[in-house]
């Protein structure tokens, strides 16, 4: 078993008795795309600010290669960084702004000049190299950051909320730029985001934090079909909530009843322990088709219908009067309007009962 | 908007865009006005009379830079205004620096003792320092207390107390203006130049000091200016024998009557401002101010 490339170790932040970031650990390979996702306040960015060196751990530890980093000055850790807001040298061109982490290190001028223009093909901004960047948009001025984050070949590029200035647009211009730009170095990357579409869509893994812990960590794919927290379901897409009681079966079965008394039965590894919990159901997911209820069937009525082009987003009332999210293809939407009566149905897997 | 009206529309809005501009200017008449009874007059005034009294010519001038005593006045005036800057420079450009990131409460405290000691009346705070600076004074004894020196030092009457005095009196005329500037420098600029991995002398030189230029320059040109003009801490702490051109035009005019070679010594005094002025203008006013939009 090789070391991990970078480990943080059972790390702990409090400023007088608030705690930031309690006990977070995680482990990220080399070359890994690993995005730290949680609400603001949720202590990702204090871990991202630990690693880069500009927040001093209460408890904890930092290893990158299996060396500890805590001890390396910012300027000694050979990290690269994007910051929220373009922290480009206002006074300098382009083209020095690039250069500024090679001209500190004192690299010969041949290298530096070649490194540049490498950086700004690898950006696409061949022609500005004598701009100030005064002179540009915020996503130019964006992707100059990272061509100066990258130029000294950093082993980590950290990156706080890039893209949180920029119109959704561009937000999903540069989301674009960024993976080539991984896939092109290898380089392994730390990104903070509170935005879950961002993270789906640029991550190899997603750290959800929520009040200073790390709630899951895992693919995209595991934290949507998978998620192991009612903060992850709810935080990772949209997510329909229905308060449950579980009771046991036996033979590898429970069953969740709702307020009304109704029950849907289930593999009972899909249902969590503990009696009283929440049953998560994405919305498209759930079907509705017109009709009246029989048996074990719920009942609903369709309150509001939204066509959204590919898809029919509908509004439904339970008996015990919760609103639920249903999507559907428009197709299947057929004989639906508002206020008529309708069957709500999922297929049990995608039941996910929390605590 | 649509073309069909741009031939009527451009007329009105091109009077439109002079209209702030035309207002602006009967707005500045009042105190045009004041300046020119007040100042340009009086400047034209003192020049005539520099090139007229007690008859025409360039006498006055000559007589002025030839003059070896002369020579020496417009030296220490230059030498203490130029140190004073210096001096002032070295230690506001932290202080400014300091109040820039200090927590606001206590850059509130800060600026309180530094505006409170800005509106101290100047004669007081002169002779403060002279009591400070005295042979028995107390910057003496606690030197001689503490071992430094066997003798008292002569702090007053030269040109160390006018510098000491002056410096304290100039420095918030440089804090105030730098600080404005390095409050508008973005911290994470100076974070990324950190992670850029540039040293802490790297990052002063390189992004910081670049920055702060506009500022540094106006308030060293607002102190070295201002120290050229001052008469009341030189006169106080300089004595007779180290004179500074604010004094030698009140001598002049006071007690010799000499009303053409004062009027010479103070346009000289003007000119070389007013070129200082335009030389900051021209290489530090406008363009790459390195302040630019963000």
């Amino acid at each position: 078993m090789t070391t991990p490339f970078l480990q943080i170790r059972g790390l702990r932040k409090t400023y007088d008795q608030v705690v930031a970031i309690d006990h977070v650990s995680l482990d990220i390979k080399q070359g890994e795309f690993m995005t730290f996702l949680g609400p603001s306040g949720s202590g990702k960015s204090t871990t991202l600010y630990i690693v880069a060196g500009f927040q001093e751990p209460t408890e904890g530890q930092v290893l990158l290669n299996g060396k500890s980093l805590l001890d390396v000055a910012p300027n000694q850790r050979n990290i690269g960084m994007v910051f929220q807001r373009y922290t480009l040298f206002p006074h300098l061109t382009v083209g020095e702004n690039v250069a500024f982490p090679l001209r500190v290190r004192r690299r010969p001028e041949a290298e530096i000049k070649a490194k540049v223009d490498k950086m700004l093909e690898l950006v696409h901004l061949g022609g500005y190299r004598d701009r100030l960047p005064g002179q540009m948009s915020g996503g130019q001025q964006q992707r100059v950051a990272i061509a100066r984050a990258l130029a000294y070949d950093p082993p980590l590029l950290l990156m706080d909320e890039p893209l949180s200035a920029l119109d959704k647009k561009l937000r999903e211009e540069i989301q674009f730029e960024l993976r080539r730009i991984h896939q092109e170095t290898g380089v392994t990357i730390l990104y903070v985001t509170h935005d879950q579409e961002e993270a789906l869509r640029l991550s190899d893994r997603i750290a959800v934090f929520s009040q200073g812990k790390i709630e899951q960590v895992g693919t995209g794919e595991e934290l949507y079909e998978r998620p192991t927290s009612r903060f992850v379901a709810g935080f990772i897409g949209n997510s329909n909530f229905l308060p449950v009681k579980v009771e046991k079966l036996g033979s590898g079965r429970a069953r969740a009843v709702f307020p009304n008394g109704q029950a849907v039965e289930g593999d009972a590894s899909a249902f969590a322990s503990g009696s009283d919990g929440t049953l998560m159901v994405r919305p498209e997911q759930m079907r509705i088709r017109p009709g009246t209820a029989v048996g074990q069937e719920l009942a609903v009525t369709v309150r509001d219908m939204t066509y959204l082009g590919d898809s029919m987003h509908f509004a439904v009332q339970t008996p015990w009067n919760q609103e639920l999210a249903v999507r559907m293809a428009v197709r299947d939407g057929q004989g639906l309007c508002i206020g008529s009566s309708a069957v709500l149905e999922w297929d049990t897997q995608h039941g996910h009962v929390f605590a | 908007m649509s073309t069909a009206l741009s031939s009527t529309t451009v007329p009105v809005r091109r009077r439109f865009k002079l209209g702030p501009g035309a207002r602006g200017i009967k707005l500045l008449i009042p105190v045009l006005l004041l300046l020119a009874v007040f100042f340009l007059v009086p400047v034209l005034a003192l020049l005539l009379r520099s090139i007229m009294e007690p008859v025409p010519g360039l006498q006055n001038y000559v007589e002025l830079l030839g003059s070896q005593t002369y020579v020496r006045v417009f030296f220490n005036t230059f030498m203490v205004a130029g140190v004073v800057t210096l001096i002032t420079l070295l230690v506001g450009f932290p202080t400014a620096w300091l109040l820039a990131i200090m927590p606001k409460r206590w850059s509130q405290v800060m600026f309180a003792i530094l505006l409170l000691s800005m509106w101290t009346n100047l004669l007081a705070r002169t002779y403060a320092w002279m009591v400070l600076l005295q042979q028995t004074g107390l910057v003496n004894r606690v030197l001689m207390a503490i071992g430094v020196i066997d003798e008292p030092l002569t702090l007053v009457n030269n040109l160390i107390g006018v510098t000491i005095g002056m410096t304290y009196i100039m420095l918030p005329f440089l804090v105030l203006p730098l600080h404005a500037t390095l409050r508008a420098i973005d911290p994470s600029t100076l974070r990324a130049a950190a992670i850029c991995g540039a040293s802490r002398w790297q990052a002063l030189r390189l992004v910081l000091l670049p920055l702060a230029l506009p500022g540094i320059a106006s308030g060293a040109l607002m102190v070295f200016v201002m120290s050229l003009g001052y008469y009341v801490t030189p006169a106080l702490l300089g004595g007779t024998g180290y004179m500074m051109l604010a004094e030698l035009i009140a001598q002049l005019v006071q007690s010799l009557l000499n009303w053409g070679l004062a009027g010479a010594a103070a346009f000289v005094l003007l000119v070389v401002t007013l070129g200082l002025y335009a030389v900051q203008l021209r290489y530090l006013g406008g363009g790459r101010s390195g302040m630019g939009d963000r």
